[in-house]
């Protein structure tokens, strides 16, 4: 995503900044020679064992996000119990757990306790985009090894550093999912509705541009924004009844999409017109609108029935662990950060985030979707995604009918367009 | 006009405060109707009247605590009518009040202190006003110790003014008034709640030491006042009934009518 | 379809959101009449009543919908009843401020509970099939729900209203709103209904969150979401009017209804720059009383002012104690330096902002339920300065302060003027609407925040801010940060040591005392907020510094309600008290953190307790507890006043 609040100047400093903070490294370490008497005992907490890893857990368990941020703890306990079992790594996995509370200065003090008190070397988790870009920042200053769970541009675009790996799927390769099929197969007559903030306008921009390019006779019959968090959607509905769109792109997630489909089918809307959303299809989403759900589209990021890569193992071992539960994709993102950054850290032999960010880049590996990297050029996961239809399931939540999938090569833009390039 | 009635207390009419046909309505309640008073500089003008009849809503135009419906005051020839209470104090309209109303939680010395100090306020420079401790400042320290010498409470000077007792508050609220030098000073019953010994005693406090200013002194005991005032105003359900010496006053059958009817 | 049937449609969708608003401002305009509680608390009512009613509803099987809509408002109601009676009651009579932060401690605990019984993802209730689906009524189609909840609000309305007029209950309520103390000259015990009024508003909130839950989703966060509508409808309407309630309601919601579509870009300003307007021009509300405010009723503040039992000399000799270990100890022992960096840094952070809250609320008596305005707006512009101007700290802190500052002029100089509750609100109106603008401006980095800055020290060279470090990793930022909040700390004392100061504690005592004695008022505290804004402003400057960025978060009110905790905790009218407040209270929160999940709910308990028992703060704590061990007579309070109290510093 080009916009975003990242200022160009931003940029320029990143270049310098690396280097500068390793002279001030030095600075630092010879001042602390000098009052070696006083400073003697202050070691390196918790990351004196070889083959101990300290991962931290950094979930939003409180505040906008906190419905989604138990799965995505859920899927990385489940990962370090994994890798503590298996033969496949050398080493042991010490899972530290912090709350974000959907808040970006908590989040960065969660982290800090993380770091500097447990000894963490390795950081997941957020699912916000203030949070996750803070944590970019936190990650490249402190030199420890983050993957992000958020899914906006950003985080692995304009804003990306060597130190963040990201395995959720970003909002890119899910438009990439959505946005023919819709146009050629659910109508080009569009209406855009966003919630007002960065998440709806990237999915506006790129969900528009790539209909376009796939549909020359794309027509935008509207857009509209409400504002994020809202819970009142008649009038919208009402405009967009109104207009002779045939389909309704909702750049929204959450409680502001859960409403508005439960609003729109209440009202009628679905019958009209076709409801489609790249988070639509998210487990949150469908549990709360129940049957309300069904016959409207989504992008799908993970769906447990898939038949990719180990995922019928991943499937079986989550239920168990959790009673039958079944994970959604916060949940395989969580688990999948881990994996992902452990089979990096196997290869490079070492648990020194440096020399496991040096290892990771485009580096093949086994995962939930088969056969994936973190890519080169901007450390994002090259995730498949799919566009779904929203049917009778077996109770009362909706089922996902997968439509069409998007390989993972196919997905993710050119790092260049997302305005990221790395090594 | 009243004031002719009497004729007798002052040659050359000096008025520094003067109201205009001053009238004050409470939706369809007229608390102060047409009030004209005129006080002559260095008066002591009493204004009595049974309860209800519209004093403290006088003061309360007078002071600046409520606006008037219609009417004007004017102090030393401005027309006041429509400034803020500070403003007036600032001109030198100072009051009291019938609930005595202190700085409970400050000493009293700083209760005294503060007061002195508006009567510079507008002077301070800005960094000395924010940043110079209030001890540096001896004139204004001085200024209320004086004041506390005046109404007796220099040996009380560090109590909190909450811990004092009920006459010593009345005279702390004199205090405040004094502090900041006012010429006509509005004091709303100031011997409320006393017993005889006290309101004797804060009688000559006030004529003591207010006897160099214009005074205006709501009371509702008539005969309190008679050996005090200069002239007396009497109201009755807002208006006035009549303005004129003491004796005038006690002898006016309509002001007998008034009192005998209207209390109790 | 024609611009007729558009225009009904949208008034019947304003309608329906107004309906729900009506629901939750009668009780809440009804109780603060009658009770003089503002109560943050009853957005969980709202959302209590919708999860009862979820698993009601449940439990009962088909046409639970109904059983839901009758017992869920029933048994929130007596959740009321329980709430008035155990924790609101000891507090009659005190300033309505202890009620804000009753009920906040009791929102935490409220959606601590809830989450625990429910936990954390959203529910849809299932509809009665009888009310779902569309009706085409007039030509037209719309969704018969929609009908119902305007239909079922009306009715509820009207009851109310036929309840407040018709029966003895009702008119003694109602008479008592709009005038307390007259109802006790009449000689009822206005007290003995509390209960009922309490448990009642309660119930319509319940019954407004078992409707809405048929609409919306039921989710922990639900009651966080209305409860500032609800306020604006109230204080539009006019705080205890009933009528106002109705009107305001249905106002808001039409009025939400029509500038969304007809006027997007205003969406989430129009109803607080309406509040705003409203508050300005007619400062009582619509259907407002205009004596009230202005009687001076509402209890005292209880500051701590004169509940502080250390004399100046000893207090000295601990704040320079206290400073000297905090500037030297990190050199010297090997802590994590999580402790130093973060903890340390973020409790000093705090300090400053509770500080700069403590300058007006403790001294000028003005309680200001938006100062994260001035947090954010510092934050925001010490930000923007690192970026667009000069990447120097010190310049960019500069820049936040200033910036503060003069927002803060504006703000006091709009609202100052109107009083007491009045005032809370519409700085919560300003918070709020600065809050929703951010997320619209790009330049501002809309919901993302910005991100990714480097200030370094100095005008134009030396070296990054985040990254310098001293011996054992220490940060050089830590010292800046102690010696700004020491600083600032110093500053404030001197400031109320000097003559500006000493009549803010004049205003504190008596407002109307003051004016009296020849000061205006007004100006005074406007000069005391405007200092107050640029204190907070460093305060949030520093923070953004701290977290490497800004966000929307840095605006959100509940961090103004965390400091009006903190500043209470502490003990207000003190300075130092908040900044002790600050320190407990994260304190508190990091050592919770690491026990329990619920440690939102743990610390609401703390306040809940904190502000029944304790309500002067901390700093009151050894007089109160000297207090208990010597009850003989000379005790306790003559100590204080024979205490040299020229200042309390």
């Amino acid at each position: 995503m080009v916009m975003s609040g990242t200022p160009p100047s931003k940029r320029r400093d990143r270049s310098i900044a690396p280097t500068r903070r390793r002279l001030l490294k030095a600075v630092g370490t010879s001042a602390t020679l000098g009052a070696a008497g006083v400073a003697g005992c202050l070691g390196t907490i918790g990351g004196d064992a070889e083959n101990t890893v300290t991962y931290a857990t950094l979930n939003p368990m409180s505040g906008t996000y906190n419905s989604l941020g138990p799965t995505q703890r859920k899927g990385a306990e489940l990962a370090a119990k994994h890798i503590n079992e298996s033969d496949e790594f050398g080493f042991e996995l010490k899972l530290v757990k912090g709350d974000t509370e959907t808040d970006p200065t908590a989040a960065q003090q969660a982290a800090r306790r993380l770091v500097n008190k447990d000894g963490a070397q390795f950081l997941f988790g957020a699912i916000s985009s203030s949070v996750a870009l803070a944590l970019n920042e936190f990650a490249q200053d402190e030199e420890i090894i983050y993957n992000p769970g958020g899914a906006a541009v950003p985080i692995t675009g304009e804003a990306c550093n060597e130190w963040v790996f990201r395995a959720e799927t970003n909002t890119a390769q899910v438009a990439e999912a959505v946005s023919e099929y819709t146009v050629k197969n659910l109508g080009n007559r569009v209406w855009f509705h966003i919630s007002d903030y960065a998440y709806g306008e990237s999915v506006l921009k790129r969900v528009r541009s790539r209909m376009e390019a796939a549909d020359a006779n794309l027509e935008v019959v509207g857009v509209s924004r409400s504002q994020l968090g809202a819970s009142n959607y008649d009038s919208f509905i009402s405009g967009i009844g109104g207009s002779d769109a045939q389909v309704a792109v909702l750049g929204m997630t959450g409680s502001d999409l859960i409403n508005f489909v439960g609003q729109a089918a209440s009202q009628g809307l679905k019958d009209r017109v076709n409801l489609m959303s790249p988070t639509m299809t998210f487990a949150v989403v469908r549990g709360a609108l129940g049957k309300a759900a069904v016959g409207t589209y989504g992008g799908v990021r993970y769906v447990p029935q898939l038949e990719t890569g180990d995922n019928r193992a991943f499937v079986e071992a989550y239920r168990e662990e959790y009673d039958g539960e079944d994970p959604d994709n916060f949940a395989r993102v969580g688990y999948e950060s881990l994996r992902m950054t452990a089979r990096g850290i196997e290869a490079a032999e070492s648990n020194e985030p440096a020399a496991v960010k040096d290892q990771l880049p485009g580096m093949e590996m086994d995962t939930i979707f088969g056969r994936n990297q973190f890519r080169a050029c901007d450390h994002q996961a090259m995730n498949p995604t799919w566009m779904g239809e929203l049917v009778e399931g077996s109770g009362e939540t909706a089922g996902v009918k997968l439509l069409s999938k998007v390989e993972g090569k196919d997905a993710l833009p050119p790092c260049e367009q997302l305005g990221c390039s790395l090594g | 006009m009243a004031a002719a009635e009497s004729g007798t207390v002052r040659e050359t009419a000096d008025p520094v405060l003067v109201t205009e046909d001053l009238t004050r309505r409470f939706g369809s309640l007229v608390a102060v109707d047409g009030v004209s008073l005129e006080v002559e500089r260095g008066e002591f003008r009493s204004v009595i009247g049974p309860n209800g009849a519209g004093k403290t809503t006088l003061f309360n135009l007078i002071s600046g605590a409520l606006p008037p419906t219609s009417g004007t005051v004017r102090f030393d020839g401005e027309d006041v009518t429509r400034l803020p209470p500070h403003a007036r104090v600032r001109r030198g309209i100072g009051r009291s009040f019938q609930i005595t109303n202190v700085f409970g939680a400050l000493t009293v010395h700083e209760n005294v202190r503060v007061a002195a100090q508006s009567v510079y306020d507008a002077g301070l420079p800005i960094a000395e006003r924010f940043f110079c401790s209030t001890a540096d400042f001896e004139e204004i320290n001085a200024r209320a110790e004086e004041t506390l010498e005046r109404v007796g409470l220099a040996d009380r000077a560090t109590e909190r003014a909450a811990a004092l007792g009920y006459g010593d508050r009345r005279r702390l609220e004199l205090g405040l008034v004094l502090a900041t030098d006012p010429q006509v000073v509005l004091l709303d019953e100031p011997t409320a709640g006393m017993s005889r010994e006290e309101t004797r005693a804060t009688m000559e406090l006030i004529d003591d030491v207010l006897a160099d200013r214009t005074l205006l002194l709501i009371e509702h005991d008539i005969d309190l006042v008679m050996n005090v005032s200069d002239r007396v105003t009497v109201l009755d359900r807002g208006r006035e009934l009549t303005t004129g010496s003491p004796s005038d006053v006690a002898a006016n059958e309509r002001v007998q009518a008034a009192y005998l009817g209207g209390e109790r | 379809m024609s611009a007729a049937t558009t225009l009904l449609e949208q008034v019947l969708n304003g309608l329906t959101i107004g309906m729900v608003y009506v629901l939750l401002a009668a009780g809440l305009s009804i109780i603060f009449g009658v009770m003089d509680v503002i109560n943050f608390a009853h957005g969980e009512f709202f959302a209590l009543g919708a999860y009862v009613g979820l698993s009601v509803a449940l439990a009962t099987g088909s046409g639970g919908f109904w059983v839901a809509l009758l017992v869920a408002p029933l048994l929130v109601g007596l959740v009321g009843a329980g709430v008035e009676r155990f924790t609101i009651r000891p507090l009659y009579g005190r300033n309505p401020l202890y009620h804000i932060l009753l009920t906040f401690g009791l929102v935490l605990i409220f959606k601590d509970v809830i989450t625990l019984i429910w936990g954390q993802q959203p529910y849809q209730f299932a509809k009665p099939p009888l009310l779902s689906g569309t009706v085409t009524l007039f030509g037209f189609d719309y969704a018969l729900y929609s009908y119902f909840v305007i239909g079922i609000g009306a009715l509820i309305a009207l009851g109310t209203w036929l309840a407040l007029t018709r029966t003895r209950y009702g008119l003694v309520i109602r008479a008592g709103s709009m005038d307390r103390d007259m109802v006790r000259y009449l000689g009822i015990d206005i007290d003995r209904y509390y209960t009922i009024v309490f448990a009642f508003g309660a119930m319509l909130a319940a019954v407004g969150g078992v409707v809405l839950a048929g609409r919306q989703n039921v989710a922990p966060g639900m009651g966080n979401a209305v409860i500032i509508p609800a306020f604006i409808v109230v204080v539009l309407g006019g705080l205890g009017s009933f009528r106002g309630a109705v009107v305001g309601g249905l106002l808001i919601g039409v009025i939400q209804t029509f500038v969304r579509s007809q006027f997007p870009f205003l969406e989430g300003l129009a109803v607080f720059l309406l509040m705003i307007a409203v508050l300005l021009l007619r400062p009582q509300g619509l259907f407002g009383n205009p004596e009230w405010g202005t009687g001076g009723e509402g209890g005292d503040l209880l500051t701590a002012g004169d509940a502080d039992v250390f004399d100046s000399a000893l207090k000295r000799r601990i704040g320079v104690g206290l400073v000297g270990v905090l500037a030297v100890t990190p050199l010297l022992i090997g802590l994590p330096s999580y402790y130093v960096n973060t903890l340390v840094v973020n409790i000093l952070i705090w300090a400053l902002f509770a500080l700069s809250l403590d300058f007006v609320m403790g001294y000028a008596g003005l309680v200001s339920l938006g100062h994260v305005l001035f947090y954010g707006v510092g934050a925001y512009a010490t930000v923007l300065a690192v970026m667009h101007l000069v990447p120097s700290l010190f310049v960019a802190l500069a820049v936040g302060i200033a910036v503060s500052a003069v927002i803060a002029w504006v703000v006091g100089y709009l609202s100052i003027r109107v009083s007491g509750v009045y005032f809370s609100m519409i700085t919560l109106a300003f918070a709020e609407l600065f809050f929703s603008a951010v997320f619209k401006l790009e330049w501002a980095g809309s919901s993302d925040g910005l991100f990714g800055f480097d200030p370094v020290y100095g005008l134009f060279a030396g070296p990054s801010v985040g990254s310098i470090e001293l011996v054992g990793g220490v940060s050089v930022f830590y010292y800046v940060v102690l010696a700004a909040v020491v600083g600032s700390y110093l500053l404030a004392r001197q400031v109320m040591r000097a003559p500006f100061g000493s009549v803010l504690q004049a205003i504190r005592e008596s407002e109307l005392r003051t004016g009296f004695i020849g000061y205006d008022v007004t100006v005074y505290k406007r000069r005391a907020f405007v200092v107050s804004g640029g204190l907070a402003g460093l305060a949030g400057g520093l923070a953004a510094v701290q977290t490497g960025g800004v966000s929307p978060e840095f605006l959100a009110w509940i961090r103004s309600g965390e400091v009006i905790v903190m500043t209470i905790l502490g003990g207000m009218g003190t300075l130092y008290g908040p900044m002790l407040g600050a320190g407990v209270y994260l304190v508190s929160k990091e050592l919770l953190l690491g026990i329990t999940e619920q440690w939102q709910g743990v610390l609401g308990l703390i306040f809940v307790l904190f502000v029944i028992f304790v309500p002067r703060g901390l700093v009151s704590l050894p007089g109160l507890l000297a207090g208990r061990f010597d009850r003989s007579p000379g005790g306790g309070t003559d100590v204080l006043a024979e205490e040299e109290t020229e200042v309390t510093d």
